[in-house]
C-alpha cells in the first residue's frame, strides 16, 4: 500500500488545484437548455392598477376532537367532528383621485356540523356564536392631508409592538378568542372604528388615534367546550358608542439604524373585563374599566438574529376582589428571532405580567389573577419545495415550569395552485392549573381547510 | 504488503489518467486575474439607471411541469452607492398588498436593511437576516441574485472565450474568497459569461452549496432602455445533473427609468400604504 499513497495523494492533489477538468467544464456549460437568442422585444404590459378591485377568498373547513371523553348527562357531546365550516371573504378597493383609497371588506360563514349532529345538543349561546356569522371587518377611508400628515377613518386594525405572539403594547384592537389556538392569525385582530392621524418626519412617525367604537374580544361563549365555567357568563355590560366613550392612542415611532423604536400611550377600556355585583340585587355583571397604558417596544437587528423588547404600564385595572380600589400592572418582554438557518425562522417570546398591590382574593374565581403571571411562545416556521409548502409550529404556555397550562398547534399550509391553499393541521391543549386550560385539557383536535382565493 | 498483479495495474493507470489530468487540464486557479477583475469591474460600473419602476412576472415551473405565477411591482433608487429598492406583490391572491422594503448597503461590513409588511398581520416586521441564499419568493433566483455582489468577495479568472449566439463573451470565473460570502450567498462558485461588447453578464452557471446542484441563468431578453441594457427575460433553471428540479422566468415589463421616486416613497410609510 505504501507504494499506492502517493499517487493516490497526487491525484486528490491533482483533483484539488484543477480548478475544473475540461470534460466537466464542457458538461457543466452543455447544461443550458438552448441556445439563447437575444433578441430586443417592445412587448410590454403597462401597470395600472384598476379603479376598483376585488379580492376574497371561499373556504371549507373541519375539524375533528379525538381526546375528548363521554360527556357527562345533560352535556354536550364534542366527541368528532366539531366543525364544517364554509367561509366567504369579500373585499373591495377603491382608488380615489389624488392616491386617496378606500376599502369594504366583510365575511361571512356557516357551519354545518350544528344541523348534522342536532341543533338541539348545543346551547343557543353556542349556535349564536358558531354556527353562522356575518361580520363587516376593515372599511375606511385613507389618504394623505398633507406631504407628512396621513389620514385614515373607519374600522380598521392597528397592531403594536414588536412581538408576534405575545401582546404587551397591542392593546388597540380586540381578539377572537372563542376557540383558543384554532383562529387563523390573520382572523385573529378584530377591527374596530377608529380616526388615524400619522405624521411623518424623516425616518419618525407620531400617530394619534381616536377610537370611537368600544369593541372587546370574543370569548368562548356558555356550553361550548372552551367555556371555563358551569354557570352562564354574567351580563356583558358594555359602553356605548359616544363622545365620552372615545378612547386615545398616541405612539411615536421610528427607526435608528439597526433599532426600531415605539413609544405608545393608550386610554382604553380593559378588554378583560371585571365582574360586579350589584349590593341590591345581588346580580353581577362584567364591566369593563377605563386604563391608561403606557409603553415602549423596540427591535435590534444584528445579523440573523433579531431582538425584541416590549415594557407596559397598565393603570386602572379593576378586579372583582376589590372593587373600590384599582390596580396597577407592569408587563414586561422579551424576545428574539432567528433567520440564520436557510428558509426557517424561530422566534421565542417570554413575558411577565406583574399586579402591583396584589391581594390573595384576585386569584379566586372570577378574577383568576395572579401576582405573576408568566407565559412563552415559541414559534417556528420553514418554507419547502420552493414556498409550495409551508411547516408551522406554535408552542405557547403559562407559569413559569408550564404549569400553568398551555397548547402547541403543529401545521402546514400546501399550495395546490396559485389560488388553491390546503391547510391542515393538529393542535394539543395542555392541562395546567389556570382557566381556562384547567377544564380544555382534552379540546385536542386535528382541522384541515381548502382555501380558494381570489 | 504487496499488491496482486490487477492492483499494480489499476494503481498505473490511476497515475496515468492523473498525470494526463494533470497535463491536459486547463491551469489550475490562479488567486485572481487582474484582466478579469478589470472586466467585472466594467461589468459593475456599467450603467443600471436610476429612479427605475417595473413590473416582474415569475412563472415558477416545477419537475412536474406544475406552473405558479408571481406579480411584483418593484421601484429601485440609488443613494450614493447603496440601493433602495421598495416591492409590492400583486399575486397570488393570498400575498397580495404584501411588501418588501430593502436598503441595500454597498458596504460590506454594513449589513442590510429589510422590512416585509404583511397584510394578514396587519404589521410591518424588521427582517434580520444576512442568509441571502433564501429563495425569492419559491423562484430559482435567490435574494443574493436579486442584489449586486461586492468585488472584493471574489477572486476571478477568465476561463475562456465563448461565443454564445452571435455574441462574443468572456466566461469568468468567480470563486467567494471565504466561507462567509458562500453561506450568504449559498454559491461555491459561479461562471459568469460576460458579452465582450457591452459588459452585460447574459449567462451564468452558479454552483449551489447545497445539493450540489447547479443554477443556470439565461438572459432570453436583453433591451436598451433610455441607454441602460436590461434584461427584460430570463430564465434561472436548477438541474443535477442532466435532471431539472426547478426552473423559473423572469420577465421584467414596464421598464422606466428616471421616474419621480422620492426618497420618502421608499419607506416604511409607503410600504405600509401600499400601492
Amino acid at each position: 500500500m505504501r507504494g499506492f499513497t502517493p499517487i493516490l495523494a497526487l491525484g486528490v492533489l491533482v483533483v484539488l488545484v484543477s480548478s475544473l477538468p475540461a470534460d466537466e467544464l464542457s458538461d457543466v456549460l452543455d447544461g443550458f437548455d438552448d441556445d439563447t437568442e437575444l433578441v430586443s422585444t417592445n412587448e410590454t404590459e403597462i401597470f395600472k392598477p384598476s379603479r376598483c378591485e376585488l379580492d376574497g377568498s371561499v373556504g371549507l373547513s373541519t375539524a375533528y376532537n379525538y381526546a375528548h371523553g363521554h360527556p357527562a348527562p345533560g352535556e354536550t357531546d364534542y366527541r368528532g367532528f366539531s366543525r364544517l365550516r364554509g367561509r366567504l371573504e369579500l373585499g373591495m378597493d377603491l382608488r380615489l383621485p389624488l392616491e386617496w383609497k378606500a376599502r369594504v371588506g366583510g365575511h361571512g360563514y356557516y357551519d354545518a356540523i350544528y344541523s348534522l349532529h342536532g341543533r338541539d345538543a348545543y346551547r343557543d349561546a353556542v349556535l349564536d356564536a358558531h354556527e353562522d356569522e356575518v361580520e363587516l371587518d376593515e372599511a375606511y377611508l385613507q389618504g394623505a392631508v398633507t406631504d407628512s400628515l396621513d389620514l385614515k377613518v373607519g374600522r380598521q386594525i392597528v397592531v403594536w409592538g414588536k412581538s408576534d405572539t405575545i401582546r404587551v403594547t397591542d392593546v388597540l384592537n380586540p381578539l377572537d378568542r372563542r376557540e383558543p389556538g384554532m383562529v387563523d392569525i390573520e382572523y385573529l385582530r378584530l377591527p374596530v372604528g377608529m380616526t388615524r392621524l400619522d405624521y411623518h418626519v424623516g425616518t419618525w412617525n407620531l400617530t394619534a388615534l381616536f377610537i370611537h367604537e368600544p369593541r372587546f374580544s370574543k370569548t368562548p361563549p356558555f356550553g361550548s367546550d372552551f367555556y371555563v365555567s358551569d354557570s352562564e357568563p354574567p351580563h356583558e355590560a358594555e359602553p356605548g358608542m359616544s363622545w365620552e366613550n372615545t378612547q386615545y392612542g398616541v405612539a411615536l415611532s421610528g427607526i435608528v439604524g439597526k433599532w426600531d423604536i415605539a413609544f405608545h400611550m393608550a386610554s382604553v377600556f380593559d378588554d378583560e373585563g371585571h365582574v360586579e355585583v350589584d349590593p341590591v340585587s345581588a346580580a353581577m355583571e362584567r364591566h369593563h374599566a377605563r386604563v391608561l397604558m403606557a409603553g415602549a417596544a423596540s427591535s435590534l437587528a444584528a445579523g440573523n438574529w433579531l431582538f425584541k423588547a416590549e415594557l407596559a404600564w397598565l393603570d386602572g385595572l379593576e378586579y372583582s376582589a376589590d372593587p373600590h380600589d384599582s390596580r396597577s400592572r407592569v408587563d414586561v418582554l422579551g424576545g428574539v428571532e432567528y433567520r440564520g438557518i436557510t428558509d426557517t425562522v424561530i422566534s421565542l417570546e417570554a413575558a411577565n405580567r406583574h399586579i402591583m398591590g396584589y391581594d390573595e382574593e384576585m386569584g379566586n374565581a372570577p378574577d383568576n389573577a395572579q401576582e405573576d403571571e408568566f407565559q412563552a411562545a415559541l414559534r417556528l416556521t420553514r418554507d419547502c419545495w420552493h414556498d409550495t409548502l409551508r411547516l408551522r409550529y406554535l408552542l405557547r404556555v403559562f407559569g413559569t415550569d408550564g404549569g400553568d397550562g398551555g397548547f402547541q398547534r403543529f401545521w402546514a399550509e400546501y399550495d395546490v395552485t396559485d389560488v388553491v391553499k390546503l391547510t391542515a393541521g393538529i393542535v394539543d391543549y395542555r392541562s395546567g392549573d389556570m382557566p381556562p386550560y384547567d377544564t380544555i385539557g382534552d379540546n385536542d383536535r386535528v382541522f384541515a381547510e381548502l382555501r380558494y382565493s381570489f | 504488503m504487496t499488491f496482486a498483479p490487477s492492483q499494480r495495474m489499476a494503481a498505473a493507470s490511476a497515475f496515468i489518467g492523473l498525470l494526463a489530468n494533470f497535463l491536459f487540464c486547463p491551469p489550475p486557479a490562479r488567486a485572481d486575474d487582474a484582466e478579469a477583475r478589470e472586466i467585472m469591474t466594467k461589468v459593475e460600473e456599467r450603467d443600471d439607471g436610476d429612479n427605475r419602476t417595473t413590473s416582474m412576472t415569475m412563472l415558477l415551473i416545477d419537475k412536474h411541469g406544475k406552473e405558479r405565477v408571481r406579480k411584483i411591482r418593484t421601484h429601485l433608487k440609488d443613494k450614493g452607492e447603496d440601493v433602495l429598492k421598495l416591492m409590492f406583490f400583486l399575486h397570488p391572491p393570498d400575498v397580495k398588498d404584501a411588501g418588501f422594503l430593502t436598503y441595500d448597503y454597498d458596504d460590506p461590513e454594513k449589513d442590510d436593511d429589510q422590512w416585509l409588511y404583511l397584510p394578514a398581520l396587519k404589521k410591518t416586521k424588521r427582517i434580520a437576516s444576512t442568509d441571502k441564499s433564501k429563495s425569492f419568493m419559491g423562484s430559482d433566483f435567490s435574494y443574493s441574485d436579486m442584489t449586486s455582489r461586492n468585488l472584493e468577495d471574489y477572486d476571478f479568472r477568465i476561463v475562456k472565450t465563448q461565443a454564445v449566439g452571435k455574441w462574443n463573451t468572456w466566461i469568468i470565473e468567480a470563486v467567494p474568497k471565504n466561507e462567509d460570502v458562500i453561506d450568504e450567498t449559498g454559491y461555491t462558485k459561479s461562471l459568469l459569461f460576460v458579452r465582450q461588447d457591452n459588459h452585460v453578464v447574459i449567462r451564468a452557471v452558479h454552483f449551489v452549496k447545497e445539493g450540489n446542484r447547479l443554477k443556470y441563468m439565461d438572459v432570453k431578453k436583453l433591451d436598451l432602455i433610455d441607454n441602460v441594457w436590461v434584461p427584460t427575460e430570463v430564465h434561472m433553471t436548477t438541474k443535477k445533473g442532466n435532471v431539472t428540479f426547478h426552473k423559473t422566468i423572469l420577465r421584467h415589463q414596464d421598464v422606466k427609468f428616471g421616474q419621480d421616486l422620492d426618497e420618502s416613497f421608499l419607506s416604511v410609510r409607503r410600504l405600509e400604504k401600499g400601492l
